[in-house]
């Protein structure tokens, strides 16, 4: 259970991927490019800082030359308050101040362009002034960052912008992803499980969009496909099987171990519900000799022809079966009265007055001697209900051939019934 | 001949310039502890002066500047001594009477003290049309035709401009001198 907890999901995997794909692509690209941003405003600014410092110097250079220091303030304060100046100074040839100008104070931000400036620009520059060539004085320059600390604002926002939307957007793919990959994968779990636990095997999985899945899919349909044919192929097999080791090959009957089966299971189930169960014994009178003067084949075609006419004589729910050779069982379950088994064996023994054609041309009579058993009057085990119906049997075929017995319970011969 | 006598300038010039430069060296020193107020304004005179001349371009650029003093001076003696400008170039200054007869052509530049009426408008008649660049260095008459004026106060030594006069000299002044004195001419 816990190692199932641990070990992630194909969701979390590719959505995890997608994401450290995409911040790490936008943090280098942003961080480059703050990086390479920061670094040509730096030049930009120190360029700016010259440039600013050369304009200061033709406007202020008169007036140093004639020492006016007035002028040289005004001049000053004209330029570096509309640039980016934080503080200008203009001194004489001798090193005296001649003019000064301060960007006033104007709270927190002011400071941290200020602090920013001298982090980042190699200042205060200092210029020579030239009056033909001569240095006659010298201006001494710093700037304040509020343009580096613009772009640095903006470029921090601009990364956080970046980063978000590109997490959606690798959220959004991985989502897309995922669904393209997960729901085929799902499809393919839920037919492999059906046809595992279910043995449904007719489920297929349906096509899905990415090349490999589809192949996986489509293998896997032929894989079941396969299984499916293997499994109704073994299904039919076991069912000829079934029935040949339950039947007679010859007449298509239920053999004798079909029989006891059903014998044992009736039998339960009159017990349990008080009721009463028939066994009747058939066997063919004259067998042998029509073996014996028609050849096998007559035989085989008499058993077929007696199965069919004794099968025909009963109800649905009733069993015939062929026990052997010329032998077969019927069994009645559940039986109302004797009078009705005995009223059955009449009608089996009635349908044997036709002659059964047989190969070569030639027709044959047979008749069937019947001994009944019923349950529990004669016995209460199969094996005793058939021993009794047996015997009933060849008490019936020592009085006449084409007749039927009862069997009794403690002397065994009375009651013979004579057809005429 | 001429080269000789380039010679001797150069050597006089160096031995000038040494002496500046010791001066330089000696001056702050020697004037910190006792600055008068009188050598004060004769330095800044002289700085003016030669500010003014160094932002002056004639027609026909001279190989030596020629500044002529005309008339009782005040300030002057710094200036008297002469000296090189930046370019190189030497600046000769001479006194020279209000009636010379020659004062066009015998100087560029000239410095004007106190003079007459007559003296004055007889002076700035010859200087009409000729590209001589004039300084008064009394501030009260620069309506009359002097290119500059010097108003020489203990702070500092300002100046006005006449532009009709600058203007019809031929003398070119650089603008933003104009522009030092313009804004300095409302002030008191």
């Amino acid at each position: 259970m816990s190692a199932l907890n641990v070990r992630p999901t194909l969701r979390s995997v590719i959505g995890r991927g997608h994401m450290i794909l995409a911040l790490v692509a936008v943090s280098l690209a942003s961080v480059s490019l703050t990086l390479l941003g920061v670094l040509a405003l730096r030049v930009y600014a120190e360029h700016n800082l010259h440039l600013i410092a050369r304009s200061i110097n033709y406007t202020v250079e008169a007036a140093v030359v004639f020492n006016d220091s007035a002028a040289a303030t005004e001049a000053l304060s004209l330029i570096a308050s509309t640039e980016e100046v934080a503080r200008a100074e203009v001194f004489d040839a001798n090193g005296k101040l001649l003019a000064q100008w301060v960007r006033p104070d104007t709270g927190m931000l002011s400071r941290v362009e200020l602090e920013l400036a001298h982090t980042l620009l190699e200042q205060p520059i200092s210029q020579p002034i030239l009056h033909q060539g001569r240095t006659v004085g010298s201006i001494h320059l710093s700037g304040h960052g509020a343009s580096l600390l613009r772009f640095l604002l903006s470029g921090l926002a601009g990364i956080l912008i970046c980063t978000a939307l590109s997490a959606w957007v690798a959220l959004h793919l991985a989502q897309r992803l995922l669904r393209g990959i997960t729901g085929p994968l799902q499809s393919l779990a839920a037919v492999a499980h059906a046809a595992r636990s279910e043995r449904d095997f007719d489920r297929r999985v349906p096509p899905a969009q990415i090349a490999e899945l589809d192949s996986l899919g489509s293998d896997f349909n032929a894989l079941l496909g396969e299984m499916e044919a293997w499994q109704s192929h073994l299904q039919s097999e076991n069912e000829t099987l079934a029935h040949q080791a339950n039947h007679d090959s010859l007449t298509g009957l239920p053999n004798r171990a079909f029989f006891e089966g059903r014998l044992i299971r009736a039998l339960r189930s009159a017990a349990k519900l008080n009721e009463r169960v028939a066994v009747l014994f058939l066997d063919s009178d004259r067998f042998k000799d029509i073996n014996d003067n028609f050849g096998h084949a007559a035989g085989d075609a008499v058993l077929v022809a007696v199965a069919e006419r004794v099968r025909a004589q009963l109800r649905e729910d009733d069993l015939v079966a062929r026990l052997g050779g010329d032998e077969f069982a019927i069994l009645l379950a559940p039986l109302h009265k004797l009078e009705d088994a005995q009223r059955i064996a009449d009608k089996i023994i009635a349908s044997m007055d036709q002659p059964i054609s047989v190969p070569g041309n030639t027709q044959v009579l047979t008749s069937l001697s019947i001994g009944i058993a019923i349950y529990p009057d004669h016995g209460a085990t199969p094996g005793t209900l058939l021993n009794a119906a047996d015997a009933a049997m060849y008490q019936a075929k020592r009085l006449s051939l084409g007749g039927q017995q009862t069997a009794e319970p403690e002397s065994p011969v009375v009651n013979v019934q004579h057809r005429s | 001949m001429k080269v000789a006598g380039s010679s001797t300038e150069r050597s006089l010039s160096w031995r000038r310039m040494l002496l500046v430069a010791v001066l330089g060296i000696l001056a702050p020193r020697v004037f910190a502890q006792a600055p008068s107020p009188a050598d004060h304004r004769a330095q800044a005179v002289t700085q003016v002066v030669l500010g003014i001349l160094s932002y002056a371009r004639w027609p026909v650029e001279p190989a030596q500047l020629r500044l002529c003093i005309v008339g009782p001076t005040q300030y002057t003696d710094d200036l008297i001594k002469g000296t090189t400008q930046a370019t190189g170039r030497p600046v000769l200054v001479q006194r020279l009477l209000a009636d010379h007869p020659d004062i066009v052509n015998a100087c560029n530049a000239v410095y004007i003290g106190k003079l007459s009426g007559d003296e004055r408008s007889q002076l700035f008649a010859s200087l009409i049309g000729h590209p001589v660049l004039s300084i008064s260095e009394g501030g009260d008459q620069c309506t009359v035709g002097s290119l500059f004026c010097l108003r020489v106060g203990d702070e500092q030594v300002s100046f006005e401009v006449n532009l009709d006069s600058v203007a019809r000299s031929g003398v070119r002044i650089h603008p933003s001198v104009l522009q030092l004195s313009r804004r300095r001419a409302p002030e008191p």
